[in-house]
């Protein structure tokens, strides 16, 4: 069944504004849950197919500017959207690209696909204790991989689980990301050095190193990537730069905590 | 060597686990995030081991980025899952942690010098440090990403 097809099985014909208006926000919940613009592009392509529109998209790293049209006919509407900063989600980002297969293949109308997509934003919510023993167990694991004795990987495991429960609980305060990643670093790496006072003999620079690496925005960095051979080139240097901006506070906060243990680097 | 190499595995899975649940990977591709995390990062330790291949650092995490990117690929579709959500947590333990500690350390040792011969020490271990932690970073994610590229029509299409 072809995308055209599909969409005659739902009855109804959609105006430019319908569309584009909920094309808008689908793009903005996948773009915030750290989409790559070429998923993001696939997927936004294939819904306007299934409406019969044509679409253009303008990506930019705050904003997304969109405009819908029905070829060979003067209904043309455009439409710009903040991106909504939203805590990265694959989970999300895995059911919202199953709406558009959906749209595409099944022939939802849109009034479905928009009940739908209200309903996964709904949804989308973590179990803060359970992402906060895995992630402490991960690092902890780190610091094994690095060459970590035992006790190092103690420590590592007490001071991610402290430094991570701090990032949750800043966040759902709305603290502005830079701030957590520089005070999270700054307790975890304190947490950490306290591995030259308990273990001086086995491997504590192994423990302060590892002790902030739940922190590092790898997403961020990858999908830098992806949009760079993309041509994406505006997202790809914005997303690189948040990355950067979020390590250097990380760093700093790293280095503040190494200073006041009075701990050096080598 | 077996010993190390299951050890290896084992928390390189468990730290691909960890760090999928951080980026809300769903969680019937937990497993597939640690499986492929651990075949890669022992397919790096085997290509690093002298007694094996003894290859450089950042032509055997290339080679294993790449790897990972190629499972992705292939496993997402049967995990229906985006390939992309097991690329970060699967690379993760191959990041050159130390390499970008002792760099970082060298820069902060290189401004609280107070000696020309104390910053020319430093600053060449930033520098060394520096360099092949970036090295590590652009091959890596470069490998890793190129397989996506590559085969588009199934890496695109795994939640269908």
């Amino acid at each position: 069944m072809s995308n055209s097809d599909s969409h005659k099985l739902s009855g109804k014909r959609y105006t430019s504004k319908e569309v584009c208006l909920f094309l808008s926000d689908y793009a903005v919940a996948l773009f915030g849950c750290a989409a790559t613009c070429i998923r993001l592009d696939r997927n936004i392509n294939r819904m306007a197919a299934a409406f019969g529109k044509k679409v253009e998209m303008f990506i930019m790293p705050r904003h997304i500017h969109m405009t819908v049209c029905q070829p060979g006919e003067d209904d043309t509407f455009t439409y710009i959207s903040s991106v909504r900063p939203a805590p990265i989600s694959f989970s999300l980002n895995t059911r919202l690209s199953q709406l558009s297969w959906h749209v595409a293949d099944d022939g939802l109308s849109l009034e479905t696909a928009r009940h739908r997509f209200e309903h996964m934003l709904q949804c989308d919510k973590e179990t803060p204790w359970v992402t906060l023993t895995l992630a402490s167990l991960a690092n902890a694991s780190f610091c094994g991989i690095f060459g970590g004795d035992a006790i190092a990987m103690l420590i590592v495991l007490v001071a991610t689980a402290i430094g991570f429960r701090l990032k949750q609980l800043m966040a759902s305060c709305h603290v502005d990301g830079r701030v957590i990643f520089f005070v999270c670093a700054f307790i975890s790496s304190v947490i950490g050095a306290s591995a030259f006072i308990l273990t001086p003999d086995g491997t504590p620079s192994i423990a302060v190193g590892t002790s902030v690496l739940y922190l590092v925005p790898g997403i961020p960095f990858l999908n830098s990537f992806s949009d760079l051979l993309y041509r994406h080139y505006i997202c790809a240097f914005s997303r690189f730069t948040d990355a950067v901006i979020l390590t250097a506070c990380l760093s700093l906060g790293l280095c503040l905590g190494m200073k006041l243990m009075s701990v050096g680097m080598f | 060597m077996l010993f190390e190499i299951i050890k290896d595995a084992l928390l390189a899975a468990m730290a691909a686990i960890g760090f999928g649940s951080i980026s809300r990977v769903p969680r019937r591709s937990y497993i597939w995030c640690g499986l492929i995390a651990a075949l890669g990062h022992s397919a790096r330790f085997l290509l690093m081991d002298p007694d094996v291949l003894g290859m450089h650092i950042v032509a055997a995490t290339g080679i294993a980025a790449f790897l990972i990117g190629l499972m992705a690929v292939f496993i997402s579709p049967v995990a229906k899952t985006p390939a992309e959500a097991y690329l970060f947590p699967a690379l993760l333990p191959m990041i050159p942690g130390m390499y970008a500690y002792r760099s970082f350390g060298g820069l902060a040792m290189c401004l609280l010098g107070d000696t020309q011969e104390k910053f020319g020490v430093y600053f060449y271990r930033f520098a060394e440090n520096g360099f092949i932690c970036l090295a590590i970073l652009f091959t890596m994610v470069i490998c890793a990403i190129v397989p996506i590229f590559t085969f588009r029509s199934t890496a695109f299409r795994a939640t269908r």
